[in-house]
């Protein structure tokens, strides 16, 4: 019986990240301890992971521990979608699109938003950025290339 | 001792020019920001402001994010007192008596002494560093990699000992933290290493990205799910100047713990947390009514709080001297000075003097600025905990992304930035600390460089790393550190010392 569902989980993904080491790090050349090849680090320290994983998920059948947590969907789909959807639109699009699209995207993770602020909101944040990054500190960042060309 | 005057007198020359002054004040502001506002901790506020630092000179830049993380110590100690919410870790202890006094009607006093401390705190630490600086350097430039490779054995072994929670755990994370390290184009022979076949991560993964996934995102998640309550505020705050007497029965708390928390800062590894709850068992074992600590004992708040500074003060040893950061905060500072074309480590001192004597001194100014923008302006913090996080969350990730971005102008960072937000806020959900995988991560590279050149070096022989000394020595107290942390008994007793 599993006592530590938590610990499990976790030896379990310790276990699969040392198995896609190991075989990511089969083709690397070890070399010899004199003259230690690329491959020798990756290799042990697969093994290492493997290892602590495979105590862990023991550990979890004799020791009583945590349950597993139950996981959110809304806040990480909406946060870290809005972040997938930056990184998608930023290079064709530029900041005017892509700062309020994240800022709303983001806003819909947490139940409390209202609209009319969160719109507004989205709006003077990327102003805001926009003076700040690309004319205060000039860096890079596209504004709007299919406007103004970068 | 005249070269100490003459090169404080350099640093504090560097440190007042106005630019830097301005730097120095913007970082403390923003530290004090994030440190008071719970939900942003200065990993991911340094990590998100290190974009805008690409274009400074560099030591405007490391001023402003020094004070940052000295900043946010002072700050952590207000959302400590008046709501019960430690805004960082350092200010946990700082909640069991600073809160207990603001219930008591004594906010105010609570929130003066914990500056007064933390600045005097500051000060001796300062002068701690100034003085250590150069024989430390010295003996680092005798290191060779065998000597470097055990000394960031030791530091992460210490990591994983400090962490809350289990040590098996946090050996797990340290070690996918050097597993991730190895990620990307192999220095030596130029081959690709564990790629996954995908051409965004032949260049390894970004540090930045990496921190901000999974300390920005993840924090930003983790709030989410546990929505605060904040009605705390409307505590009445009072006088803010602590009595004579008061000032009195502090005197020794404050040494103390400064004393404790310069230590303890210097250890590689983190040991800066342990210094404020190492300082609140000492005061509670010295006082004469143990029974008043938990109660609003003001000695409860002096201890720890200059404990806690001492040691964000003195953790600037190990990276300057030696060029290993102790914490994550320092290992984001080893990037930022990466970025400007400066390799951390012994040379920083003979190479760029102005930058090191006037990150010193800037420490100083940086802490007396801390105690104006402290303590008359108390006020306007308390009325920032009210900004609504639905606010703050949305533009906390457009900040990330813009940051992320800029780092070098991939968008596929961003996107790989959410995927280790994603990775963080597992490890939160299957119980992992992710603060030793950063360290691990940051420590990789320099770690398999030394390890392969001691071992060239030695033709091969592993016996070069006990046989050297200093480098036996480290190695030794590393395997006796972790078998003490190990060992249950010992175990059960730094459980007890962390919840308390």
């Amino acid at each position: 019986m599993i006592k530590a569902p938590q610990d499990a989980a976790g030896g379990g993904l310790l276990i699969a990240l040392g198995l896609v080491g190991v075989w990511e790090g089969a083709a690397l050349a070890s070399g010899s301890l004199g003259h230690v090849g690329p491959g020798l680090l990756p290799l042990a320290l697969s093994v290492l992971s493997g290892m602590c994983g495979l105590i862990l998920f023991a550990g979890a059948f004799r020791t009583k521990g945590s349950k597993l947590d139950r996981w959110s969907l809304r806040g990480p789909a909406c946060v870290l979608g809005a972040a997938i959807a930056f990184g998608l639109a930023i290079k064709p699009l530029g900041l005017v699109i892509a700062g309020p699209m994240a800022v709303v995207l983001a806003a819909l993770a947490d139940r409390e938003t209202r609209w009319t602020e969160t719109l507004i909101f989205a709006v003077v944040m990327t102003v805001f950025c926009v003076g700040l990054f690309r004319y205060g500190l000039s860096l890079p960042i596209p504004i709007a290339p299919w406007l103004i060309g970068s | 001792m005249g070269d100490l005057f003459a090169n404080l007198g350099l640093g504090f020359s560097t440190a007042v020019s106005l630019e830097n002054l301005a730097f120095c004040f913007l970082g403390c502001l923003v530290g004090t920001l994030v440190g008071v506002l719970p939900g942003v901790g200065p990993i991911a506020t340094i990590a998100m402001l290190l974009p805008l630092t690409f274009n400074l000179d560099p030591t405007g830049a490391l001023i402003m994010l020094a004070g940052i993380y000295y900043g946010a110590q002072y700050g952590g100690s207000t959302g400590a007192i008046l709501l019960h919410i430690p805004g960082e870790v350092t200010s946990v202890v700082t909640t069991l008596d600073g809160h207990q006094m603001a219930r008591n009607g004594q906010a105010g006093i609570a929130l003066g002494i914990a500056a007064l401390g933390s600045f005097a705190a500051g000060t001796m630490a300062t002068i701690v560093v100034a003085v250590l600086a150069v024989p430390l350097t010295r003996l680092a430039l005798l290191f060779g990699a065998a000597e470097y490779f055990a000394l960031m054995v030791l530091g992460l072994t210490l990591a994983v000992v400090l962490v809350r929670g289990s040590v098996l755990k946090a050996l797990s994370v340290t070690i996918v933290g050097l597993l991730l390290s190895t990620v990307g184009t192999d220095l030596e022979t130029g081959e690709e290493r564990l790629t996954l076949g995908l051409s965004a991560l032949t260049g390894g993964i970004h540090f930045v990205v990496l921190a901000m996934g999974i300390f920005g995102l993840a924090e930003v998640l983790r709030n989410l799910e546990n929505p605060e309550h904040r009605d705390a505020v409307k505590a009445h705050i009072g006088r803010l100047l602590p009595s004579l007497d008061d000032l009195k029965r502090c005197i020794g708390p404050i040494l103390r713990g400064t004393g404790l928390g310069a230590a303890l800062g210097i250890l590689p590894g983190n040991g800066a947390v342990l210094g404020p709850f190492a300082s609140y068992s000492l005061e509670k074992k010295l006082a004469r009514d143990p029974s008043r600590f938990g109660r609003g004992a003001i000695e409860g708040v002096a201890g720890p709080e200059s404990a806690n500074n001492a040691g964000a003060q003195t953790a600037f040893i190990p990276l300057l001297t030696l060029g290993i950061p102790p914490n994550a905060v320092m290992a984001l500072m080893v990037g930022a000075m990466t970025i400007h074309g400066i390799i951390p480590g012994p040379l920083v001192m003979t190479k760029s003097p102005t930058l090191f004597w006037g990150m010193i001194a800037s420490m100083w100014i940086g802490n007396l600025m801390l105690l104006i923008i402290n303590l008359p302006l108390i006020g306007l913090w308390v009325r920032l905990l009210r900004v609504p996080y639905r606010l703050m969350f949305p533009s906390i990730l457009l900040f990330c992304c813009i940051g992320i971005y800029s780092t070098n102008n991939e968008a596929s960072n961003v996107i790989m930035m959410a995927i280790f937000g994603l990775v963080g806020y597992g490890l939160q959900k299957f119980g992992f600390e992710p603060a030793p995988l950063l360290l691990g991560f940051i420590l990789g590279g320099l770690l398999e460089e030394k390890l392969r050149q001691a071992l060239i070096l030695s033709r091969g022989s592993f016996w070069t790393f006990v046989q050297r000394p200093v480098s036996g020595g480290l190695l030794l107290l590393a395997v006796v550190v972790f078998i003490l942390a190990v060992l249950p008994a010992i175990r059960e007793s730094r459980k007890k010392a962390l919840i308390e």
